[in-house]
């Protein structure tokens, strides 16, 4: 294998991880606000993708249009979902939430397939041969998609750093009694994380799709892949969530050079294994 | 309807169309089991449907042993534990010698022991090659070819259509490395290298770096082994990446539903192949004209043969008993005597003391010690703008 062969392998990484990205930044956001890991971006990643479809393959919307309502409808259900299902038991404890996310991705799941069956679902898009150049290919779909998330990413950053609500939620995040006490409302900044959260979910489930085809699992097969990266960046570190969402798509792809490919997902649980032993906290994260 | 006026209609079916001295005799109770419901509820209830007709057919022309034949139906649900539950009706309650029709290979592999500890013969479509090999004692027999004949006749289509470096592009599944080595075994002495083959995980949403992998080998036919939803996805990758050589894959991995939902130039010209009915053989006439289906496909005539075979032996046999059949259903399927293609043409041959071979609509229906048939036509389709066009059955 040679230099360009490799190199290929960098650039599908990145591309696989660019759409990481978002679903990563989703979990460790609401670990950083409401301090529980919800597995339930897995069906809010699949909920996402079917809202993007339905409008973009059933009402011939264009692209964009269809990956802001995939951010919308999904971010509405985690509000109501956690809102029914979670917050209730978030004050039996960490285990007990986690759990019930497990259970709720389950539920929303099936739910998805009630509606819509477990067949293949293709999006409204044309399909394009790759670009090429300089021995190395990319499908303009995957560009697309990239540009998507980084601008759905800078967004983010933007409110995050930029305004009231950003700053209000990262002071929640930092630390919620002290927060209530200065006056911010953590129920509504619970709402307004689970609302931002599980819409980047939904939007990187939608992206997921772009490139594939979606079925109810979508979302359950990257899961994996969606934890390894917010705990190899550090639980609760949205930089680190960017971070490790690239560099967990960069070693999956790499890893075929040592392992067969059916191996790839090895990839994921060798990140979560080797930071939780070593480095707990992660790249970016802080030891609480 | 439940089980039990399904049963009682039958049971009033059977006994009207029993000639009138059959009318006081006891009906031969014969075990149905097939999926009506579930994943396999597509041909589960066709392959009641064809063993119905057969059974009407015999019983208009006086049964067997005098009896006129009774089908006990219950509904595997394509669910090993509901599956399991209903054998045991059927063996401990109905006391029927033999449970024709499992489908799906997890159920038939649930269902076989309770067939072979209770003396009950067991006909199935199951292709799994494992299922053979447990150690049924011969109380099995199953008209799908197993994973050996598919991939031979796959590969000998290969080899006749001229490609010269094939790769495997495999998901990780149970007939995985056993394919890989049956189609190497008759492609490589044929001069058609096997340019690699590699695993990939069935879970991932892009196989782009395992079809560069795959190109980098420059083969001119790729070999797709997966499921529908996995290979739909490979389909895409290897069109972008610009590839215009052959792809081959199973027919259960694109379906008449996904070559409708992906895009034409991704299918344009995939070849799928599939277990076929023997369509020139006078028991398949006699199918498609009892079903009243224009061209019944490999189930329903695997299901014909199934109760035709059981009847001739049991009338050969004199005995209706899951032993009886073990012992005898070979001097039927595997025999030498006057050719015969439906039930009711060897229960008059037989009467008059000849020895029959039974020709089936599904193939010639021979038998290996462990229940395998030895011989099945395979049907070879190209995908051309979205359809399927029949290229050859062979």
């Amino acid at each position: 294998m040679g230099f360009a062969d490799v190199a290929q392998l960098v650039l599908n990484g990145i591309m696989a991880g660019a759409i990481l990205t978002a679903p990563a930044i989703g979990f460790t956001a609401i670990y950083a606000v409401l301090r529980f890991p919800n597995f339930a971006v897995a069906s809010h990643m699949t909920v996402g993708a079917f809202a993007g479809y339905v409008v973009n393959a059933d009402l011939h919307w264009p692209l964009l249009p269809s990956a802001l309502v995939a951010f919308i409808v999904a971010g509405l259900v985690g509000v109501v979902s956690d809102a029914v299902a979670l917050r209730p038991l978030r004050p039996a404890g960490l285990i007990t939430a986690t759990i019930a996310s497990v259970a709720l991705t389950i539920a929303l799941e099936n739910l998805v397939r009630l509606a819509f069956g477990n067949s293949l679902r293709d999006y409204d898009l044309p399909l394009e041969r790759d670009w090429r150049f300089g021995g190395l290919r990319v499908g303009p779909q995957q560009l697309r998609d990239l540009a998507i998330s980084a601008a759905a990413v800078l967004a983010l950053f933007g409110v995050l750093g930029f305004t009231r609500m950003g700053k209000a939620m990262r002071a929640v995040a930092d630390n919620p009694v002290l927060a209530s006490l200065r006056g911010i409302d953590t129920q509504r900044i619970g709402h307004v994380v689970n609302f931002t959260a599980m819409g980047m979910a939904g939007l990187g489930g939608m992206l997921l799709g772009l490139d594939t085809s979606i079925d109810p699992l979508t979302g359950f097969r990257a899961i994996l892949a969606v934890f390894a990266a917010a705990v190899l960046g550090g639980l609760g570190s949205i930089p680190g969530a960017v971070l490790g969402a690239l560099a967990i798509g960069v070693a999956e792809e790499l890893s075929q050079l040592a392992l067969p490919p059916d191996y790839r997902s090895v990839v994921g649980f060798l990140a979560i294994l080797l930071v939780l032993s070593f480095r707990p906290s992660g790249i970016l994260g802080v030891r609480r | 309807m439940s089980h039990l006026s399904r049963r009682s209609l039958l049971g009033a079916a059977a006994a009207s169309l029993a000639a009138p001295a059959l009318a006081q005799t006891a009906p031969l109770r014969l075990g149905v089991l097939t999926p009506l419901t579930g994943a396999g509820s597509f041909d589960g209830p066709r392959m009641l449907k064809a063993m119905q007709g057969v059974a009407a057919e015999v019983n208009a022309a006086g049964g067997v042993l005098g009896r006129p034949i009774e089908l006990v139906v219950e509904d595997d649900e394509t669910n090993p534990e509901a599956a399991v539950r209903a054998a045991h009706k059927l063996v401990d309650v109905d006391r029927v010698p033999v449970i024709m029709g499992t489908w799906a290979s997890a159920v038939t592999t649930a269902v076989a022991p309770v067939c072979w500890e209770s003396k009950t013969f067991l006909t199935t479509v199951s292709g799994a090659d494992s299922i053979t090999h447990l150690p049924h004692q011969g109380y099995l027999i199953r008209t799908q070819p197993n994973n050996e004949l598919q991939a031979t006749s796959h590969a000998r289509f290969i080899v006749r259509h001229g490609a010269k470096r094939v790769f495997i592009l495999s998901t990780q599944a149970p007939f995985t490395e056993p394919t890989v080595r049956f189609l190497t075994a008759v492609l490589t002495p044929a001069g058609v290298a096997v340019a690699g083959s590699l695993i990939y995980d069935k879970d991932k949403t892009s196989y782009r770096s395992e079809v560069d992998q795959a190109l980098r080998a420059k083969p001119d036919l790729v070999y797709l082994n997966g499921y529908a939803p996995d290979v739909a996805v490979v389909l895409r990758d290897l069109f972008r990446a610009g590839y215009d050589g052959g792809r081959f894959t199973q027919s259960y991995a694109l379906t008449v539903k996904s070559l409708a939902d992906l895009p034409h130039d991704v299918t344009q010209g995939v070849i799928t192949a599939q277990p076929s009915a023997d369509v020139d053989s006078p028991a398949y006439a006699a199918a498609a004209k009892r079903t009243g289906v224009a061209a019944p496909d490999s189930y329903e005539a695997q299901a014909t043969d199934w109760i035709s075979i059981v009847a001739l032996t049991i009338a050969r046999a004199g005995e209706a008993s899951g032993t009886a059949l073990r012992d005898t259903v070979r001097k039927i399927t595997n025999s030498n005597g006057v050719k015969v293609y439906t039930a009711v043409d060897g229960l008059a041959a037989l009467k008059q003391g000849q020895e029959i071979k039974y020709e089936g609509a599904s193939g010639p229906c021979v038998f290996t010690d462990i229940g395998d048939i030895t011989d099945c036509r395979f049907r070879f389709n190209q995908a051309e703008n979205g359809v399927f066009k029949l290229l050859e059955v062979g």
